[in-house]
């Protein structure tokens, strides 16, 4: 492991059995297919960097951001958190490590506690981890964080439950109980979809300033490539459980070599009235499910350049450039 | 004459803590084959305004003033009966969320036959026929028409919603967030059929979307809309690259985009007001940055300018 590493993901691998028909779904025999919802993903990412994963939904982004923190165990894999192994740790241990590894969530009206306070949520995780020793460092750490969150001023947003806050602050008393407990790694699973357009820059902000001041490395899970490429260093796109292209930002989004993530890109629209609505390059849905039936290539079905080769052979990763790895049979073999 | 012109229409919800003035003194008209954007934050009453075109709104709403002519009719004031018969035949719309707008219990060809028969003497077989149609206007395959909703993707769902709405040839159409919760690959396929059929039965349509970059792509002028007013309205292009209003400014200045060099981007401090009490004067003036004292007493007039409707103080 590399100095500056802090999370190192090897050949990970979350496979979920499919039980068909009623008569399987309640017997004992192990299910003979399997939807591979993150199929051998391996990636490094290091201290202080925003790696984002885009994808579309049902490409098992969630599922990896999940199985990164062992919310979901993987099928198999490796995954070394600070020179741990974490996917071998004892649910004790595994609780320690928590204080260095969090996670906020897509829907900030469903993840905050309705019978909580403010105050008493992030109470709540500084309590669990006994980040105070007096009842006077915990409120003083409340107030911190609460002000750091820019919910100011503190005492303002104190007794206040989720209810009557909107969207935006409930998400910034999310990222606050997380940044009370100074995490290096947090995985931000679509933090700002479900916010109003005028409050997202905000959370990006904060999450930001948490890289800046804190170094803490994120790995921002999104649909919406706009966003990644505003925060993250790097971004990886997924397609069916798999990394089909990883970069840094500028060079992804400015030189695609993968055909799926230029079809993402041309489809995503432009705040330009002037600008020509253009087809596609792709058609079709992303198949609902990623079955062992697939063989070679996920995207061939959908690929505008696709080969025969492309049927028989799914290609590896490989560096084309200086940090932009691409898979691709057709055109980078 | 514009097809559909809207004259101070105030919409209030009657709760036990006041009235929320969801729609508030709102006017504007939309020419013959025009497609107008409708753009704020959620809750600032733009789709609450939709559904008064279609008199959709229920207890305990109820429009309080102003009028909306379709066609020189007075939507606001009809009965009914012939409510019933302009909905589907002459305006219609795409619900937000197609997931929970369509029968799950029908099958797609039933809901769209419902809405033929509904409006015109044709036999069922004939019926039916126009529904294969749709669907493949649509870019379904017309096997498909035995299909439940639940054998249908998402973008598929919303196809099917629009070969619903499109059905009886309607005049205007009521685009509400239409692509919301798709990917952006699905989002552009729709947008490109949407386009393609606007020209196609030549729809005169509003567009109501929180996202400004679906809005550039499909309008031709647009009104921003906040906490219940609309505070400016222009073409699209002079829109986006000239923002009078500061909270169209800061909308705008909040959207970030793909192309082009990366820059900074603002958000807008504070949340919008809520709809019951709202401050007093402008109600933007809380969290404008331009605010001056005259904002916080006195309400801007709507002034013209080059062509270009706005409600501020600082514009004269």
């Amino acid at each position: 492991m590399k100095k500056d590493e802090i999370l190192k993901i090897e050949n990970l691998k979350k496979y979920f059995p499919m039980k068909k028909g009623f008569a399987e779904l309640f017997s004992r025999k192990k299910s003979a297919e399997f939807f591979r919802a993150v199929d051998d993903v391996s990636f490094t990412l290091n201290s202080g960097e925003i790696l984002g994963f885009v994808g579309e939904s049902g490409c098992g982004k969630t599922t990896l951001g999940r199985t990164l923190l062992r919310l979901v165990e993987p099928t198999s894999g490796k995954i070394t958190f600070d020179g741990v192994d974490v996917t071998k740790l004892s649910r004790k241990d595994m609780k320690k490590m928590r204080k260095n590894m969090q996670m906020i969530f897509q829907d900030p009206f469903g993840s905050l506690n309705p019978r909580r306070t403010v105050s008493e949520t992030v109470k709540q995780t500084i309590r669990i981890h006994k980040m105070a020793h007096t009842r006077q460092e915990e409120n003083d750490l409340i107030k911190s964080t609460l002000e750091d969150v820019e919910l100011k001023p503190a005492e303002e947003y104190w007794a206040k439950y989720p209810d009557l806050l909107s969207g935006g602050q409930r998400q910034r008393v999310c990222l606050g109980r997380v940044m009370a407990l100074e995490p290096k790694f947090i995985v931000a699973d679509e933090p700002i979809s479900m916010l109003d357009v005028s409050v997202r820059i905000g959370i990006l902000d904060l999450m930001k300033k948490m890289q800046e001041e804190h170094g803490t490395s994120f790995v921002y899970i999104t649909h919406d490539l706009i966003s990644a490429r505003y925060i993250c260093d790097r971004i990886a796109i997924m397609y069916l459980g798999k990394i089909v292209e990883m970069g840094e930002t500028e060079k992804v989004i400015h030189n695609p070599l993968h055909p799926y993530t230029r079809a993402l890109i041309t489809a995503v629209p432009l705040p330009d009235p002037e600008e020509e609505l253009s087809d596609v390059p792709i058609k079709g849905y992303v198949p609902m499910s990623a079955d062992q039936k697939i063989v070679g290539c996920r995207f061939h079905p959908r690929c505008p350049v696709g080969q025969d080769k492309c049927l028989k052979e799914d290609k590896k990763l490989i560096e084309v450039d200086e940090d932009h790895y691409v898979a691709c049979t057709a055109n980078f073999s | 004459m514009a097809l559909l012109d809207v004259q101070n229409l105030k919409l209030y919800f009657f709760t036990r803590r006041g009235a929320a003035k969801a729609v508030d003194d709102v006017s504007f008209g939309i020419e013959k084959n025009e497609t107008m954007g409708l753009i704020g934050e959620s809750g600032c009453g733009k789709t609450t305004a939709a559904l008064t075109f279609m008199r959709f709104v229920k207890k305990p709403g109820k429009l309080v003033g102003g009028h909306v002519y379709f066609e020189g009719r007075d939507i606001a004031t009809a009965s009914e009966e012939e409510m019933r018969k302009l909905r589907g035949k002459e305006i219609s719309i795409v619900r937000q969320e197609a997931q929970n707008a369509l029968n799950p219990v029908l099958r797609i060809g039933k809901q769209i036959t419902e809405m033929i028969l509904e409006h015109e003497n044709v036999s069922n077989s004939e019926a039916m026929d126009r529904a294969k149609e749709q669907l493949n206007l649509v870019g379904i395959n017309e096997k498909r028409i035995n299909c439940y909703p639940h054998e249908f993707s998402g973008g598929m769902k919303q196809r099917a919603m629009v070969a619903i709405a499109t059905a009886c040839n309607p005049k205007f159409l009521i685009l509400d967030e239409p692509t919301t919760g798709l990917d952006v690959i699905v989002q552009r396929q729709l947008l490109m059929m949407i386009n393609d059929l606007r020209e196609k039965l030549h729809l005169t349509a509003i567009f109501i979307s929180h996202d400004l970059a679906v809005i550039a792509e499909t309008c031709d002028k647009v009104a921003v809309m906040y906490a219940g007013k609309i505070v400016e309205m222009s073409d699209v292009v002079t829109m986006y690259k000239d923002p009078l209003h500061p909270y169209s400014k800061a909308l705008i200045g909040a959207y970030p985009s793909l192309k082009g060099a990366k820059r900074k981007l603002y958000s807008i401090p504070g949340a919008p007001p809520g709809l019951i009490n709202p401050p007093e004067g402008c109600r933007f003036a809380p969290r404008c940055e331009y605010a001056m004292d005259i904002c916080t007493k006195e309400e801007p007039l709507m002034v013209e300018k080059e062509g270009r409707k706005v409600a501020c103080h600082l514009i004269k």
